[in-house]
């Protein structure tokens, strides 16, 4: 039973992150198409714009931050793997609780300030202080959700440890491959 | 409450255990400064990261990575930057090494674009390292090559941390760019020489007569100069658009990402697919990136607030050694610091501190700042901490773990050091340019 | 020990020359407290961003902070008034009154207070110059000039013809020597000389943008409210002393950074004519209007500066 309250929630978040990450991609030519637009109209017209340079740091945060789950799901974050890759898988497992656990509560934190932030921004009206000054409370929002994001993923491969730990068996019998681009 | 020393061993200590787990470096860095953090600050520590947030994801400096990474990926996609690489093995192929020399020039190139390590390090992973270990190059000296050329980004002009260093300690811009150029040579010159040693000695590591040009109709051959020549023509029309005034470097990027798009579809080598894997991997490559970028800022940010730079400056006033005995002290802790904390940081907390002692020992201070570029640049790829060994490890293929990196590093590393040391010994390699150009 | 551990953020870089009139201040505030406050001096970039001061004084990270209050314009508009609109006076009688007799100091510890932020004596740093890589003779050159300017100083200039650039600082050299850009601001005249504009553009133009600049020293409200009113004195003494310092020490570092240029060959344009300091005026005059819509603490503030124009 428990299994398969477990089975169900990894598969959602695993479906909802590979989702996110997939359409953060889709900014990453926009954000070139918008930095090289800038230096067109500042050289060619002779107009540079307000909006270019607060839009280039919004979509560079906004993919930077909300593909971050989905880099843990496909287990692209950088470790260091020397004594990690010379371990038990079982030992493997209990540094990931470890290991995890940490990330989480950073996670935890970061939503937490974020929350703050968001509150705070809506109140007094918080804008970037360029001449454009674009609103903030939306990239609080987006800190959230890509905390929320990191924090659901990594639970996820928590609760895959930790069950196959306990019961000795996986969670999912075959794993996934990682290697599925699209 | 904690003395900073007792605090940087504590925060060292956590760092290496949680390193040793396995957990990913920027979560984990993130993680170890918010709880130890909440152990000795309190809760009021969290609110380190709103201000980190500011340096890190909006840090248009930063944007580079993103650009250059784009272009690299658009350009190994659709197979043109490839063709680079083939065609000048068509050319020199027949020299053992010729592939990881033609890379270091690649990365020089590179290096000329951007002024900040990481992207000089993932871009040059993203065009040249599949190049080489599809032809059966040593993995170690491939990984290397690419960790040695991509540093050169911070050495061959321009570059953030000199004018960062420039400006801390009020000289000029311009000198230290030109007093760069000599050591900037002499390491490209290095690299090149022990490419070509080591793959003499030992030829397995670089195997002849493996790529696709082997096979290759002349037609194809033709074809595969013609793309080879407009890729490198793009990498030259991208530092024309610096050098011109179209773009800063940062923005340079977006102009090489629309001529990669553009040669792409000239050549009818243009897919949607490619399109859109490039940026799915970029996509990727920027998140790891830059959470490794905010967790470690933040781990940073929360031992400079405890004082750690109190602890560095009282360190280096009280040593009591001979004037150069001093210069070679201050590089080792340079290289220490490499060991926590990011380039930008090391200049920012070193160039202020260690150049008025320098100055007042009788060394010149653009000596001074070249050699701490070139500390910089061992510092970060000093194991087991280092951000371009997680840059690298970033961009390299599945399979290719830790230790291959810190080994592939080492034989460079020896190199950068060798380099450091002679500009050391011999100052006028690095003064007679500027003292000739600018008097 | 000390009964109070205080943090204090500044703007610039440990070793630099206003660096140490801020550790001044710091230790005086030791020293006159007879060690019940420690103060520890964070300089720029180290462990708080430059841009983030403000916020973390408001959040308590830091206990008191010595921000630029452009960088914080989106975050409290009033700031940017504060500070000096382009075009404003530079005249620091002027100043005083305008901050102690007409109410722009009580409008402000009011704006601060909404943050939860104590506001504290506030000092004079030198005004904003522009650079330009081909001389200005009237202001007619300003004509399509792309020039990097954040905030209002953009606006200002655009009402001058040019266009405002957005750079990060450290682009800005490079920016210069190739000619993605004309011309830039500096926060001040040693900012220009720090940054080595003068290598790759010389000419500075005579007009400052904004006259001179008020910056606040501010204190995180709850951290405030814990000293006794003994220390709140002795604090406000010191910012006192500290005002005073930063203006005599200024002044002689402004003149010490454009002798420095002009021997590497910065050249001041010509004196403007009476036309171009009107239009100068008029360019900044045409700010207030937009500026008073920026909230009820600009508004107020405005106010002031309207019926004192009168
Ligand atoms: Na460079
Ligand atoms: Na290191």
């Amino acid at each position: 039973m428990l299994a398969i309250l477990f089975r169900a929630y990894c598969l959602s978040v695993q479906f909802i992150v590979r989702f996110v990450g997939r359409s953060v991609s889709y900014l990453v030519p926009l954000l070139a198409f918008v930095v090289a637009f800038e230096v067109f109209s500042r050289y060619v017209l002779n107009r540079p714009t307000i909006w270019a340079y607060d839009l280039s740091l919004f979509i560079f945060a906004y993919i930077a931050a909300l593909g971050g789950a989905f880099a843990q799901q496909k287990q692209a974050h950088i470790n260091v793997d020397i004594l990690y890759l010379k371990v038990s898988a079982r030992t493997r497992r209990l540094f990931n609780l470890l290991t995890y656990a940490l990330a989480i509560y950073f996670m935890l934190v970061l939503i937490d300030i974020s929350v703050d932030k968001l509150l705070e921004a809506l109140k007094y009206n918080y804008r970037r202080q360029s001449e454009w000054a674009p609103h903030m409370h939306h990239f609080w929002i987006m800190m959230i959700s890509a905390g929320g994001l990191m924090a659901a993923q990594l639970l996820a491969q928590w609760l895959e440890d930790i069950y196959a730990l306990i019961s000795g068996r996986e969670l999912f019998a075959e794993r996934e491959s990682n290697n599925d681009e699209y | 409450m904690m003395s900073i020393e007792m605090l940087t061993a504590v925060l060292l200590v956590c760092l290496l255990v949680a390193f040793a787990f396995g957990a990913p470096v920027g979560l984990g860095l993130g993680g170890i400064a918010m709880a130890v953090g909440y152990l000795t600050w309190g809760e009021g520590i969290f609110n380190i990261i709103p201000s980190t947030i500011d340096s890190t994801y909006f840090s248009f400096i930063l944007l580079a990575i993103p650009l250059y990474i784009y272009m690299g990926q658009l350009l190994t996609r659709s197979g043109i930057g490839d063709a680079m690489f083939n065609a000048s093995q068509l050319i020199i192929g027949r020299v053992r090494g010729s592939l990881a020399i033609s890379v270091i020039g690649v990365c020089s190139m590179i290096g000329a674009m951007v002024g900040i390590i990481g992207a000089g390090i993932m871009t040059s992973g993203s065009i040249a390292l599949k190049p080489m270990l599809e032809r059966g190059y040593d993995r170690r000296l491939a990984l290397g090559v690419i960790m040695a050329g991509g540093g050169l980004g911070i050495l061959i002009p321009p570059s953030v941390p000199m004018i960062m260093f420039a400006s801390a300690t009020q000289n000029s811009v311009g000198r230290m760019f030109i007093a760069a150029l000599v050591p900037a040579a002499i390491s490209i010159v290095c690299l090149a020489l022990y490419v070509i040693i080591s793959c003499r000695l030992n030829p397995e590591r670089a195997p002849l007569g493996t790529g696709d040009e082997m096979k290759m109709t002349p037609k194809q051959k033709v074809l595969t100069l013609r793309d080879g020549l407009f890729s490198v023509l793009l990498i030259f029309a991208v530092l024309g658009s610096i050098i011109s005034g179209i773009a800063t470097p940062t923005e340079s990027g977006a102009i090489g990402v629309i001529g990669a798009i553009i040669l792409a579809i000239l050549f009818k080598r243009f897919k949607l697919s490619m399109f859109r894997h490039a940026g799915f991997e970029t996509a990727i490559l920027i998140s790891v990136a830059m959470w490794i970028i905010f967790g470690a800022t933040l781990f940073s940010n929360f031992h400079l607030l405890m004082g750690v730079q109190d602890m560095v400056a009282s360190f280096t006033q009280d040593l009591g050694l001979p004037p150069l005995g001093v210069i070679i002290m201050m590089q080792l802790i340079m290289i220490l610091l490499g060991f926590i904390i990011d380039e930008f940081i090391i200049v920012l907390m070193c160039a202020p501190l260690f150049t008025p002692i320098a100055v007042s020992l009788g060394y010149d201070p653009i000596w001074f700042g070249i050699l701490m570029i070139l500390n910089i640049e061992i510092a970060v790829q000093t194991p087991p901490y280092g951000f371009a060994l997680f840059y690298l490890k970033g961009i390299a293929p599945p399979g290719v773990t830790m230790s291959d990196i810190y080994r592939s590093v080492l034989p460079f590393i020896g190199i950068k050091l060798a380099v450091l040391i002679l500009c050391m010994l011999v100052p006028e390699l690095v003064l007679w340019l500027p003292n000739k150009i600018m008097g | 020990a000390a009964e109070f551990n205080w943090r204090f953020a500044n703007l610039y870089s440990r070793g630099t020359a206003f660096g140490e009139v801020y550790q001044g201040m710091a230790d005086n505030i030791e020293k006159m407290s007879g060690g019940r406050i420690a103060v520890k001096m964070m300089y720029a970039d180290e462990g708080v961003s430059t841009n983030g001061i403000f916020g973390a004084v408001k959040s308590g990270l830091i206990t008191m902070g010595a921000p630029f209050q452009p960088m914080h314009a989106g975050e409290m508009p009033a700031g940017i008034v504060e500070v000096g609109l382009p075009g404003g006076t530079a005249d620091v009688g002027e100043l005083m009154d305008l901050f102690y007799e007409k109410g722009f100091g009580d409008i402000l510890d009011e704006a601060y207070a909404s943050y939860g932020i104590q506001n504290l004596e506030p000092y004079i740093q030198p005004p904003v110059y522009i650079i330009t890589k081909k001389p200005i003779n009237s202001i007619e050159d300003f004509k399509g000039l792309k020039i990097r300017a954040p905030g209002a100083y953009g606006k200002f200039l655009r009402n001058l013809g040019a266009s405002p650039v957005n750079l990060t600082w450290g682009e800005i050299y490079t920016a210069l020597s190739t000619g993605v850009i004309d011309g830039s601001i500096g926060s001040n005249l040693i900012d220009h000389r720090d940054g080595n504009h003068v290598e790759v553009a010389k000419y500075m133009y005579r007009l400052p943008l904004a006259g001179a600049q008020v910056l606040p020293v501010i204190v995180n409200q709850k951290a405030w409210d814990q000293l006794p009113e003994d220390l709140q004195a002795v604090v406000r003494a010191a910012t006192a002393v500290h005002a005073q310092d930063q203006l005599t020490k200024s002044r002689a570092w402004e003149a010490q950074a454009v002798s420095d240029m002009q021997a590497k060959g910065m050249e001041w344009s010509p004196e403007p004519s009476a036309a171009d300091r009107e239009a100068w005026k008029t360019a900044g005059a045409g700010l207030w209007d937009e500026y008073s819509k920026e909230g009820p603490f600009s508004a107020r503030l405005i106010d002031v500066l309207k019926q004192d124009a009168n």
